[in-house]
């Protein structure tokens, strides 16, 4: 078994202490830094990533995958940075106002890493006017929504104006999502993307990011 | 009929004399509500247990046992951890598994006998489940974690857990039958389970298989309260003994209907899609016509499937209330 096939695997059953070492073996064995990353931690978090969107898997075994994937990922940054290896593209996230659910909005943040993408988690409880200054400054790509209840899914339709209001709403994509939401929500306010899962959405904005 | 003989009937898959129960089955109702009713005209000096009888709706009395003394230290955020690990937890026991709270509350049950005795309402007792409670010290997300990180932590805290129910049942039945009970779990969402079956079976079911028997065989039913699609989770709870579930959530994919057909001996409470209720009188309607042929079943207590939000103005809560009074009546014709 390749020391990229074995970050995978061991990846994927959450074993963050093996994978931190193997990074750093397979570093030690000269493979390039992007191939790790690719082969090796992005693979493994996108088979767990398909997994969970067909109940193979479930909430903790994402959670501790992806926790290996982050102390795989801590290893890799200075050499990814000395290849000049960027991400892939650049998100903010948060969970609108009003709303203190964040299981969803965490797991969507880490299958989007999963993909190699950059993500700023602004939290719980943001304001719409948040989400515009963040994008407007740290020149994000996609601003995500979270929203768990009827009473805070709303907020997300002001962000989709607040971002008319700024003059960015034609360089930013909005992807909402959260147990009440749906498509037809998502048309409603005017925004660009809604998923059902997490791993659907990092696939939704990988694609956005590869497209632009 | 009396109001506990209706629901009594129900829970035996039985038919009531003149209709299905009219509850509002979560008796903590969302607090926004409630401000927003009586900015619309409901007296503000009503409680909580009195809501339901003045709305007309029929009286259940629920008791929920505190399983943290009340000077239990808080988390510091909305689902953070009050203990990270088998340290944590031993410094916190003092404060946990609170006897003497479970003692006033039994003096609560006893006030309350005589009416139970005669009828007047049926009484429900909730605990803490092996899934919530361990997630209420360690904190929505580490409890996640806690399935691989502190497996034996696991374990021990729903080894203590079961003990403390255990004797909190025992003094519930020195005074009482409850009607029927359930463990508070949360364990699934809008796409399932949140755990998978193999650390259900690890964790959970040794737990259930505790204090489920003892509960079983004094005749109250044995329910599980879990928000999200608990469709693929049923076989995992009757497996371990559970006899119903609630509420049943429409707007996470929950079909009654086909659960009914799965299961036609398996408790239902809940399953009315409260998204009607933000969306007028007609959704309304047609959402009994979608619940009237699994009423007509039996084994299946209509309500909201959770609280009703604060969107729905009070005049359209006696609408429904209304509805669901005529649609308990059709039940049983
Ligand atoms: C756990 C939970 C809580 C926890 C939250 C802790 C936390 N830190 O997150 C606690 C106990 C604190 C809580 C509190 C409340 N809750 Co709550 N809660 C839930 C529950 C059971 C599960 C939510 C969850 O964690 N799911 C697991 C994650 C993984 O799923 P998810 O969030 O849906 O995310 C997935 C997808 O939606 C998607 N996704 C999520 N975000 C995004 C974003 C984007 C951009 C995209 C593309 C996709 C996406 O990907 C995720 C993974 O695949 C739900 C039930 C349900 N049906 O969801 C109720 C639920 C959301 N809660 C509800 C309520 C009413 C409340 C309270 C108001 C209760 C009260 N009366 O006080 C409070 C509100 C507090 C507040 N201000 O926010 C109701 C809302 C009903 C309504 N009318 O809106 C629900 C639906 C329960 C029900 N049966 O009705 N809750």
């Amino acid at each position: 078994m390749s020391i990229l096939t074995e970050i995978s695997e061991n990846l994927q059953k959450g074993k963050a202490k093996i994978v931190k070492e193997l990074v750093m073996q397979a570093v030690e064995q000269g493979y390039a830094p992007e191939e790790i990353l690719s082969k090796g931690l992005l693979d493994g978090m996108n088979i767990i990533g398909e997994k969970f969107k067909a109940n193979e898997v479930y909430v903790p075994e994402v959670l501790v995958a992806a926790r290996a994937m982050n102390v795989g990922s801590q290893v890799l940054k200075p050499y990814l940075e000395q290849a000049g290896v960027k991400a892939v593209g650049r998100v903010c996230i948060g969970t609108v106002q009003g709303d203190l659910h964040d299981i969803g909005k965490n797991l969507v943040k880490m299958m989007m890493e999963g993909k190699g993408l950059e993500v700023i988690d602004l939290g719980t409880d943001v304001a719409p006017e948040t989400f515009i200054q963040t994008a407007i400054e740290q020149n994000c790509q996609i601003i995500c929504c979270s929203a768990l209840l009827t009473t805070t899914m709303g907020v997300m339709g002001e962000v989709v104006k607040k971002a008319e209001e700024a003059g960015i709403r034609d360089k930013v994509k909005i992807m909402i999502g959260g147990a009440p939401v749906d498509e037809a929500f998502c048309r409603q306010i005017g925004a660009d993307c809604y998923t059902p899962d997490a791993a659907s959405a990092a696939d939704a904005a990988a694609a956005f990011c590869a497209a632009n | 009929m009396t109001n506990r003989e209706r629901f009594q009937a129900v829970l035996n898959f039985e038919k009531p004399d003149d209709r299905l129960p009219a509850i509002e089955w979560a008796s903590w109702w969302w607090d926004k509500t409630v401000v927003n009713w009586q900015s619309q005209g409901l007296p503000s000096d009503i409680g909580f247990r009195e809501l339901a009888p003045y709305l007309g709706l029929d009286q259940h009395i629920q008791f929920w046992f505190q399983h943290r003394a009340a000077d239990c230290p808080q988390p510091k955020f909305n689902g953070g951890p009050i203990c990270e690990d088998e340290d944590g937890y031993e410094a916190l026991l003092p404060y946990l598994y609170p006897d003497n709270e479970v003692d006033a509350a039994i003096e609560g049950m006893k006030a309350l006998k005589e009416a139970h005795d005669r009828g007047d309402f049926p009484i429900w007792f909730s605990v803490d489940g092996g899934f919530w409670f361990p997630r209420t010290l360690l904190g929505i997300e580490n409890h996640l974690y806690s399935f691989y990180d502190e497996p034996e932590l696991y374990h021990r805290i729903l080894d203590d857990l079961a003990d403390f129910q255990l004797r909190t049942l025992e003094k519930v039945y020195s005074v009482l039958t409850p009607d029927f009970m359930t463990f508070g779990e949360d364990m699934s969402y809008n796409n399932g389970p949140m755990i998978s079956e193999d650390s259900f079976n690890e964790f959970l079911l040794p737990y259930y298989q505790k204090v489920i028997p003892y509960i079983k065989e004094h005749g109250t039913k044995v329910i599980v309260d879990s928000d999200g699609d608990i469709t693929k989770m049923i076989p995992w709870l009757k497996h371990a003994g559970i006899e119903g579930v609630l509420p049943l959530e429409r707007q996470a994919g929950v079909d009654v209907a086909a659960l009914r057909e799965a299961h036609p001996d398996f408790l239902f409470i809940g399953a009315f899609d409260k998204m009607t209720m933000r969306r007028g009188v007609e959704d309304m309607r047609g959402e009994f016509e979608r619940l009237l042929p699994v009423m007509k079943t039996g084994g299946f207590i209509p309500s909201v499937d959770h609280q009703t939000p604060p969107d729905v103005p009070l005049e359209r809560y006696y609408k429904y209330i209304d509805m669901l009074k005529e649609y308990a009546e059709k039940a049983v014709k």
